[in-house]
């Protein structure tokens, strides 16, 4: 099948249940993109599927023939995911960084979507975990982002 | 699941305090006929006959109830816990001691069809001997020779059962019985074909699915064991889990759902509509899967058969656009916590994921069976012996009763879903007495 | 082995392929030599240690510092503290660092305490004069290197960061550009060398920007799981159910070996293992395979889980064990002072098993080399420990074994040298079997089956007041097992401390104490968890002092206050809390949004540091909502502010997690969760504001990353106390109802 991956077409030999996540990482080496639960229980392996924000470990990669997927890998071509990136190195959000693709991704998808999402937009669109505790300065890089575009 | 044949066990149960005791004792202790009174016992079984008793047996699903995991497959063991204390099913290897292994065929036949063991025994109706008792005396014939050379024996006693004196008495189910376990084996339908009349006896007989589908009457008995009672597969709740209409209904049934989505339904656990979850993934696991292409398709076909009650099932369900956003109560965890993998649209990803849009579990009045997969997860879907790609999480850590009954009120009126509401005491009372399912696959062997 | 080697033998780095392109390949043998194998290595002595400058660094020709640290970087931060205090002294600003883990060797034996290990928060602490002099000593060698390219007398040179400057003739040389020639220098006497006054610092103290921050929001920073070399498979695992039990036969070993993609099935000690050309396959077969699983034998080297092990048994049993005891503390005559009280009181507590749920699953990358030696990355905070153990394992001598540490995801002791929970042995059996490299990822379910579990207690507490209400003895008690014990197998000569930490080692002035421990080995298999012994003992004592305030009738902030008196540095810690908060109150009170509120207070002080921490809850249906923390910490001096309150804010998070829902639970000898579904950790929904401040009291350099997390727990059970008048004397507060 073909995929379009980071504006690119890729052929994928993959059972029709592949999860997305494996094709990303073992097929075609973008490593960007974390395995964490496999049960959609994290977010760490979070991609945008047409700009939605999607979990793809539980993403039969069938299903995504003809749509536009973004790993992390492209996130600083996308004008939104590149203010995301700089903010968080600006706000200092990593620790360990495991669970930082996805929640970047995240984050860029609420803004794309929302470019001054309120207090509790952010608190629902962030959801993805972090074992780090990095949740504070997830929100106040969110919430500058927020504030960037409101100004 | 110990106590998922508890509301089947539970009625007749009390029958011993409603019954005039003695009058009918050699009623209740007599050996009912059989075809098989002249056939020696141990005599030896050509291998094919075997392996065709093989296959009854996997129609039958006897590892579901007569084996555990890990353990010797037929001796027994499965706890069933009723009101009045637990029982377990019985070895049922050829082991002389402990198991069948004296048993002649009459024996056997008795105890299978008309749930009475040798010297008169009455059994349990755990034992689903009034659907059995459909199977034909070849289908009969071949599950003995199956279980007298095709397993081995396993010397393992059985456990009595907790039921204390006198509610431990065997004879009133005599007459329980006499009242609504038939006696006759299948009589195909001169006026249906032969692949309908096939679905027929799979279904009533060996595959006795009306043990969960058909709603049971104030004795616990199945309301209808053929397609002569409109009850007969119409839904029914057990062990904390629906099973839901296997009619022609629209909503609550099978009436969205073609033949051969039946088929492979049955077949590989999965299809468009659905996966299998609860009490069906041991049905899947341990038994249709392992059906023959032309019986799935004689089960469809009968299936297709059974007209649906719009009476009950209300107007046919239509899948109705939401708003991205909700407000109710409930939206926001749902799309937290479900739409991964069911979609914010509700249309999952088929076949992996099932729909929520348009589900039975969405639109069945009963809220049993999406309470119980919340809280509790799936158990694995093995397929051609490989476990599923995608499990569903058990919530039950992660929410409370209210929030599990808000998010499914939002699953249940959504989309075209009109379940209804959920209660947060319906969810803290299944909480209580269910565990959360393994996220190992769990693997019955036949042999 | 040479740089140019090591680098291309190394699995793809984006950020170092980002390096080759920009640089001339050739210029990377140019700089200083490193001899990485132990066998090149001399044995430091403490005078020498970290000395061996060329082990440590490499100085390219664009100025960039690259840094082997001895310490691997799990989140905590460490890689960019030592960029920062290295940088201080060799006047490179850290931005230009790149950092890596270093291989093994006794080069990188830095720390005061002669070892190797990243964990009880020491990195920093134990080597920070060693790593300023090793600063030192390199900057020395670039000013030795520039005199004799600019042809000038040493003495007339100077640095700015990155260059050495002659001021006289207005002439400088970058580091970049100095680097060859300074291969050659000697390494200076370290008595020679002269380290910066602190007051001149110009990153040691300043939040320094963290140098894996980009790398890490976009998706480039690589951990184990990560990794790939030409040639390899992929590989996946299923355990025994329980640990000990053995593989008997394999039902359908021939149809696993059909399945798409897969390259072979293996029997390994205690689970069977799939290897394939990709890991979802490998996964998804190895789960197909159908295992009789046999019972352990009964001289089984292995902890074996018993098939009737429960945890919450084993807390009744725990309860139930009156002795040997073994006293830690014992001061004053307790027995006469319990007994002479004007007040008696008595409590028990425990708390719970839990799970490390770091979020990278455990890996590791196993590849045999032509000529015998193993290459192998793999998670671990010790290697060379690590590669003793392999060595032991495959007979090799630890010179052939080229031990890689990548990145952590996630740390919380979870990468210790672990028998039963570490994947490299099955690495290493599966690529020797299968003769191609093999990375082998264990998933979530399969990592919960046998990662190392924080251990539990059952603390019984006695204490008499005086008239005054104010505490004269204090007894603890604890039936438990520490991590350390439990690697042993058994009780040392010594009470282990790691078992009773935060019940010993307070600084009340209660002056008849006595703090003891029953040991009892229990079936699950035990490791270190962030704060190790204090994440448990600190509750239970810090929640039993404030029923001791309750009872005596004193406010709990106030009575700390009042047995901390002649403890000048706690009074400014605990007020300095106090301040933070905007001054104690306990509550309850309403709050702004018309909640009711309390607040509760706790001290801990692990691994050199001290914190006091304020906790404000609310009850929210019928759960714990904790608003916010107020935390002070006081450890000694610190290296970088902004990290210090980053690793609070982490250590608060893994604090609330355990107090409000983790809880690892056995039945039947298994664990009831194998993911996260079953085994929550903190979401974003339920942290706190987390308010830090730092005291610098200038005492002796303490911990960072685990000291700020012991005093959460009981904080908020005391708050919750206050709040509800419901004392809970176990954890987490997810098993009590609240209204």
């Amino acid at each position: 099948m073909e995929l379009r991956i980071n504006q690119k077409a890729y052929q994928v030999d993959a059972d029709a249940d592949t999860p997305l996540l494996w094709v990303i990482r073992d097929d075609l080496g973008l490593t960007g993109t974390k395995y964490g639960c496999g049960l959609a229980q994290c977010g760490a392996c979070s991609v945008l599927v047409d700009g939605n924000v999607v979990r793809s470990c539980v993403t039969p990669v069938a299903a995504l023939v003809g749509r536009e997927i973004t790993t992390i890998e492209a996130i600083e071509s996308d004008e939104v995911g590149k203010r995301v990136v700089a903010t968080w190195v600006e706000h200092q959000v990593a620790q360990c960084g495991y669970c930082q693709s996805g929640q970047v991704m995240a984050a860029t998808a609420l803004l794309k979507h929302t470019p001054a999402p309120s207090k509790a937009q952010i608190e629902a669109a962030m959801i993805n975990l972090c074992r780090c505790g990095t949740y504070n300065a997830i929100h106040a890089a969110v919430d500058a982002l927020a504030k960037q575009e409101g100004a | 699941m110990n106590n998922r044949r508890f509301a089947r066990t539970a009625g007749w149960l009390a029958l011993p305090c409603l019954v005039a005791a003695g009058l009918l004792a050699w009623y209740v202790t007599r050996e009912p006929a059989t075809p098989f009174e002249q056939e020696q016992a141990g005599a030896r079984f050509e291998p094919a006959l075997v392996s065709r008793g093989e296959y009854v047996a996997r129609l039958s699903d006897c590892v579901a109830c007569h084996s555990l995991a890990g353990k010797a497959p037929f001796a027994g063991g499965l706890e069933m816990a009723t009101p009045l204390g637990a029982i377990h099913a019985t070895n049922i290897t050829p082991d002389k001691q402990t198991g069948i292994g004296t048993y002649s065929l009459a024996d056997f036949d008795r105890a299978v069809r008309h749930g009475v063991a040798p010297g008169g025994r009455r059994l349990y109706p755990a034992m689903p001997y009034p659907s059995y008792v459909k199977l034909s005396d070849d289908d009969i014939k071949a599950l003995y020779a199956f279980f007298m050379q095709g397993i081995k024996p396993a010397n393992q006693p059985n456990i009595p059962s907790d039921i204390p004196w006198p509610l431990n008495m065997r004879w009133p189910i005599a007459l329980w019985n006499g009242v609504f376990a038939p006696t006759a084996t299948y009589a195909a339908k001169p006026n249906q074909d032969a692949l309908w009349n096939r679905g027929a006896y799979i279904v009533q007989g060996p595959g006795h699915c009306g043990s969960c589908h058909t709603p049971r009457g104030l004795a616990f008995n199945e309301k209808a064991l053929d397609e002569s009672g409109a009850p007969f597969l119409a839904g029914a709740l057990l062990d904390g889990w629906y099973a839901p209409s296997l009619r022609q209904d629209p909503n609550t049934g099978l009436g969205r759902w073609t033949e051969p989505q039946i088929v492979q339904f049955l077949k590989t656990g999965r299809n468009a509509h659905a996966v299998v979850y609860g009490s069906m993934t041991e049905a899947f696991n341990n038994s249709t899967q392992f059906m023959q292409d032309e019986d799935l398709a004689a089960i469809a076909r009968y299936l297709k058969s059974l007209p649906g009650d719009p009476q009950r099932d209300g107007a046919p369900w239509q899948y109705q656009a939401v708003a991205a956003v909700q407000d109710a109560p409930g939206a926001h965890t749902y799309a937290t916590r479900c739409a991964s993998c069911h979609g914010l649209d509700g249309k999952g990803q088929p076949e992996w994921m099932p729909p929520l849009a348009g589900a039975t579990s969405a639109l069945a009045k009963e809220s049993a069976s999406a309470i119980n997969i919340t809280l509790n997860g799936s158990q694995r879907v093995v397929a051609a012996g490989v476990p599923d790609a995608y499990r569903m999480p058990a919530f039950r850590e992660q929410l409370s009763d209210a929030e599990i009954a808000d998010v499914l009120t939002y699953v249940r009126s959504t989309w075209g879903n009109n379940g209804g509401t959920v209660d947060a005491n319906a969810v803290g009372k299944l909480r209580g007495h269910t565990d959360p399912a393994s996220s190992s696959p769990i693997i019955l062997h036949m042999r | 082995m040479s740089i140019l080697n090591e680098l291309l033998d190394a699995p793809v780095n984006l950020s170092r392929r980002r390096f080759l392109a920009s640089t001339a390949v050739g210029a990377l043998v140019i700089g200083f030599g490193l001899p990485l194998g132990s066998g090149r290595v001399q044995a430091a002595t403490a005078a020498e240690r970290g000395t061996q400058v060329p082990a440590f660094l490499e100085i390219r020709p664009d100025g960039t510092v690259r840094l082997l640290s001895p310490f691997m970087e799990g989140g905590q931060g460490t890689h960019t503290a030592m960029a920062q205090i290295v940088g201080e002294e060799l006047d490179a600003d850290p931005a230009t660092f790149i950092v890596e883990a270093a291989p093994p060797g006794e080069a990188y034996v830095v720390m005061e305490n002669g070892m190797r290990i990243t964990g009880g928060s020491m990195s920093v602490r134990m080597s920070y004069p060693t790593m300023r002099r090793l600063g030192a000593l390199a900057r020395a060698m670039l000013l030795q290197a520039g005199a004799k390219q600019l042809g000038v007398p040493v003495g007339e040179l100077t640095t700015q960061p990155g260059r050495v400057v002659h001021a006289a003739s207005g002439r400088s040389l970058g580091y970049g550009e100095l680097a060859s020639s300074a291969l050659d220098m000697p390494v200076p006497d370290p008595a020679s060398i002269t380290l910066r006054d602190p007051s001149q610092f110009r990153w040691i103290g300043k939040p320094v920007k963290r140098l894996d921050a980009y790398d890490k929001s976009t998706g480039k920073a690589l951990y184990s799981i990560d990794l790939k070399v030409d040639d390899m498979l992929h590989a996946a695992v299923q355990h025994a159910p329980r640990l000990g039990m053995t593989v008997g036969s394999l039902r359908n070993q021939p149809q696993v070996e059909g399945m798409k993609g897969v390259h072979s099935v293996h029997v390994l000690p205690g689970a069977v293992a799939v290897v394939a050309e990709r890991w979802w396959h490998a996964k998804r077969a190895v789960e197909a395979i159908q295992v009789d699983w046999q019972e352990a034998a009964a001289d089984s080297t292995l902890r074996v889980m018993p098939a009737d092990f429960s945890s919450d048994k084993h807390f009744d049993f725990l309860a139930a064990q009156q002795g040997p005891v073994r006293d830690d503390e014992n001061e004053g005559d307790v027995a006469a002072a319990l007994k002479g009280g004007k007040t008696q009181l008595e409590a028990t507590y425990h708390n719970q098993y839990l799970n490390h749920g770091q979020l990278e699953p455990p890996s590791a990358l196993a590849r045999f080399n032509p000529d015998g030696s193993l290459d192998i990355w793999l998670p671990n905070q010790a290697p060379d420990m690590f590669r003793a153990d392999i060595a032991k394992r495959t007979g090799l001598d630890p010179a052939q074994i080229n031990l890689h540490s990548p990145l952590l995801g996630g740390f919380f002791g979870r990468h210790f040298l672990y028998d039963s929970a570490n994947p490299y042995p099955q690495a290493i059996a599966l690529a020797k079997a299968v003769g191609r490299p093999v990375k082998l990822i264990w998933s979530r379910e399969e990592e919960f089956l046998r990662d190392v579990l924080r251990p539990v207690a059952v603390v019984k507490f006695r204490a008499a007041l005086d008239d005054k209400g104010l505490p004269v003895a204090i007894e603890a008690v604890s039936a438990t097992e520490g991590p350390t014990e439990a690697l042993a197998g058994k009780q040392g000569d010594k009470i282990d401390p790691t078992a009773v930490e935060g019940l010993s080692g307070k600084s009340y002035a209660i002056p008849n104490k006595r703090i003891a421990q029953i040991y009892v080995k229990g079936a699950p298999m035990l490791g270190y968890w962030r704060s190790v012994g204090n994440s448990l003992n600190d509750f239970f004592y810090e929640s039993f002092l404030d029923e001791l305030a309750d009872k005596g009738g004193h406010d709990p902030y106030e009575l700390r206050l009042h047995l901390l008196r002649d403890n000048p540095r706690l009074t400014t810690l605990l007020q300095a809390a106090g301040e933070l908060s905007g001054g104690w109150k306990r509550g309850p009170f309403t709050a702004e949004d018309g909640t009711r509120r309390a607040r509760g207070v706790a001290m801990a002080s692990p691994f050199g540091s001290h914190t006091a921490a304020i906790a404000e809850v609310s009850i929210e249906n019928g759960k714990v909502k904790v608003h916010d923390i107020w935390q002070a910490i006081d450890p000694g001096s610190i290296v970088n502010p902004a990290i210090v309150e980053a690793q609070v804010n982490g250590a608060v998070a893994l604090g609330l997690s355990q107090t409000l829902l983790e809880e690892a639970v056995y039945v039947d000898g298994k664990p009831r969760a194998r993911n996260y579904d079953l085994y929550p950790i903190l979401g974003p929904a339920q942290m706190a504001r987390v308010h830090v401040r730092i005291v610098e009291s200038g005492e002796k350099m303490g911990g960072i990353g685990e000291p700020p997390l012991p005093a959460v727990a009981p904080a908020v059970a005391n708050a919750v106390a206050q709040l509800t008048g419901q004392r809970v004397r176990s954890l987490p507060l997810s098993r009590h109802t609240f209204s």
